[in-house]
């Protein structure tokens, strides 16, 4: 059964970013704001880069403000204005990409002002940008989320969030395909990458992919098939989740951007139940300068050295 | 002449010409996703969506191989392929956003070179299009010249007609051919009315306002502001029906391996790395300057036409929200 979720706290959050945006840029705390406006589709948002205090007002929260803006702080990502301090419009979940980059040394507290958004749940990609939020409209992220009020923000709204109970799904499909025999796993995922077409979207929105050239990128030598083939497909999808794992803080910008529908949040779901299992590490809780693929300890877990 | 064919007569019809071999392209689901692929059987064709990705795959593959090599010590063996090869297509169910932008490819790879890849499988293939009777506010081909009715690029039209069936009427000798190939399956006009077509909401551009503010504003700041926020990934253009730059590249071993040729995109930072490593340009709003004078002044420029049939894919599938018609739009208010 379809359940309505209540957003009607999002026009009060949206008065008090505009507000807090404002102040912020005149007293010069900040040079610049990045937030989200609204875009000419109806009810659709954008992120936007404000820092002129008159376009303050141009701030939104809806459940169109999809995006996990960390992506913009980080340093592959060179035309937001890197001068002076920067404010930022979070959700939780996109806090925890910010506390992992600041652990990756990417980011320090220092030069961001933290506006947290109390966060109800954000539309799921596939749909209208006008669609109310309800339970089967909302992203699947939203369902398990443990982070509607961030904490350790510089400014947050007062609103409190009221969120229904929603049946979780990422824990249901890694159930099932951890159900599934090697052999089936393989072929859902061969049939999954099938569909790449190298467009990159995930690599792009995702604030832990920094690096200045990528792997997948190199040809000379070339590492992985560069082109959209099978071989080339799956050595992609499987070198990015290995090298997000413990890192990945689950915002699901990858999988939200995937043209294609290509379910890589379970991919990195997955590798972060591994990491919890192995090493009892979450990633994008607290600031830790070694990500437990970065460190040795005697207390790891060796069994797999045969 | 017009003509009138059942949903079920279609579906015979595909099923016929898969069984005489012909490769039959058309909307399928792949794992959920809406694709032009080929059918194993119409059972599988999936009319009512519009696919992910262009019908211009089928001429212009994602990937594909264009040689191979083999080395043995002193030896070197080239093997060209072959595109006399490439099997007779039907596509099937293309939108006039589709459609239309297939003689805006042929334009381009029939130029100073002749792309015998594209070109050989172009003259194989027979395109069936189809009226849209659904748009939404991403959809903007009217606002471009086109219409959800506008039979450009196809060789045989379908406008489906309230009641069910469609109406069907050939374009060109190939699209007569066909019809004349199966005609039992086609009857005449049985005086139903055509379903009322999509209307997409965007207000017709002045494509030559736009172009003129291209032509002189190369460099402006508002570039910085119509673009900063690209973040650089190559989904736009992959979903475009009318981009079409691809890359060239080796796979394999030293010994063995395939020269391809796969699609590239101008949001790619590498995509005009130059070897020396400069790149001229250098950040995401200079790449995004290209996608849209390449769109609509360059290909202007070079062939008087638009690189842009409005279909609106870029707009539904930008990771962070770059509304081309918007930017059109603002391009637009610009010219007194």
């Amino acid at each position: 059964m379809t359940q309505a979720i209540d957003t009607s706290l999002y026009a009060a959050v949206t008065d008090a970013i505009r507000n807090e945006a404002s102040r912020i840029l005149s007293d010069g705390t900040v040079s610049a704001v990045i937030g989200y406006t609204a875009a000419r589709r109806r009810g659709s948002a954008q992120p936007i880069v404000v820092s002129r205090i008159e376009d303050a007002a141009k701030l939104i929260f809806t459940p169109a403000c999809v995006n996990n803006l960390a992506v913009y702080l980080t340093k592959a990502k060179k035309e937001v204005p890197k001068a002076g301090r920067i404010g930022v419009v979070v959700k939780g979940c996109d806090l925890k990409a910010l506390v992992g980059l600041m652990g990756e040394s990417q980011l320090t507290r220092e030069r961001l002002y933290l506006i947290g958004v109390p966060c109800v749940g954000v539309l799921a990609s596939v749909v209208q940008p006008d669609t109310e939020l309800t339970s089967e409209s909302i992203a699947p992220k939203c369902r398990e989320c443990d982070a509607h009020l961030p904490a350790g923000c510089d400014y947050v709204p007062a609103q409190k969030p009221v969120t229904p109970e929603l049946e979780k799904k990422y824990a249901a499909e890694i159930a099932r395909l951890e159900a599934l025999t090697p052999a089936e796993r393989w072929s859902y995922w061969k049939e999954q990458s099938s569909k790449c077409i190298k467009c990159y979207a995930c690599r792009q929105v995702c604030p832990f992919c920094f690096c200045e050239q990528c792997l997948c990128d190199r040809n000379k030598p070339q590492m992985v098939e560069s082109t959209p083939r099978p071989a080339g497909n799956v050595a992609w999808h499987i070198v990015r989740a290995m090298h997000l794992a413990g890192r990945c803080a689950g915002c699901a910008e990858c999988e939200r951007v995937c043209p294609m529908d290509i379910p890589l949040n379970l991919l990195n779901r997955k590798m972060a139940k591994e990491l919890k299992e192995l090493f009892d590490h979450e990633a994008g809780f607290e600031v830790n300068e070694k990500g437990p693929l970065a460190t040795f300890t005697e207390k790891d877990d060796q069994s797999f050295i045969k | 002449m017009q003509k009138y064919i059942s949903e079920q007569n279609l579906n015979a019809l595909l099923d016929k010409l898969i069984a005489e071999g012909k490769r039959v392209v058309a909307p399928r689901l792949n794992a959920g996703t809406p694709l032009y692929e080929p059918l194993a059987s119409a059972a599988e064709l999936v009319i009512d969506r519009l696919p992910r990705r262009s019908g211009k795959e089928a001429f212009f593959p994602l990937c594909e191989d264009i040689m191979s090599y083999e080395k043995e010590g002193q030896r070197v063996e080239l093997q060209d392929i072959d595109p006399v090869r490439f099997p007779e297509t039907v596509l099937v169910g293309v939108r006039p956003c589709d459609a239309a932008a297939i003689p805006v490819l042929d334009t381009v790879f029939s130029w100073d070179y002749k792309d015998e890849f594209f070109l050989e499988r172009r003259r194989k293939t027979t395109i069936i299009g189809l009226a849209c009777t659904q748009a939404d506010d991403a959809c903007f081909c009217s606002a471009v010249g086109l219409s959800p009715g506008d039979p450009k690029g196809a060789d045989l039209f379908l406008t489906p007609l309230e009641g069910g069936g469609y109406a069907c009427e050939a374009f060109s000798e190939k699209g007569e051919t066909l019809v004349g190939a199966h005609h039992e399956l086609f009857a005449e006009p049985n005086g139903a009315k055509a379903l009322p077509l999509a209307e997409p909401q965007t207000d017709a551009f002045d494509l030559k306002k736009v172009k003129q503010w291209l032509d002189e504003h190369f460099e402006d700041p508002s570039w910085d502001t119509i673009a900063t926020r690209c973040v650089g990934c190559g989904a736009c253009a992959f979903v475009c029906p009318a981009c079409h730059c691809f890359d060239i590249v080796d796979e394999g071993t030293e010994k063995k391996g395939k020269r391809r040729k796969n699609w590239d995109a101008c949001g790619f930072w590498k995509f005009t790395h130059h070897a020396s490593g400069h790149n001229p340009r250098d950040q995401q709003p200079k790449r995004y300057r290209n996608r849209i004078m390449h769109k609509f002044k360059y290909y202007d420029d070079k062939f008087g036409q638009t690189l842009c049939t409005g279909c609106g894919r870029c707009i539904r599938l930008c990771p962070v929200g770059i509304d081309i018609a918007a930017i059109l739009q603002q391009v637009e208010a610009k010219v007194e």
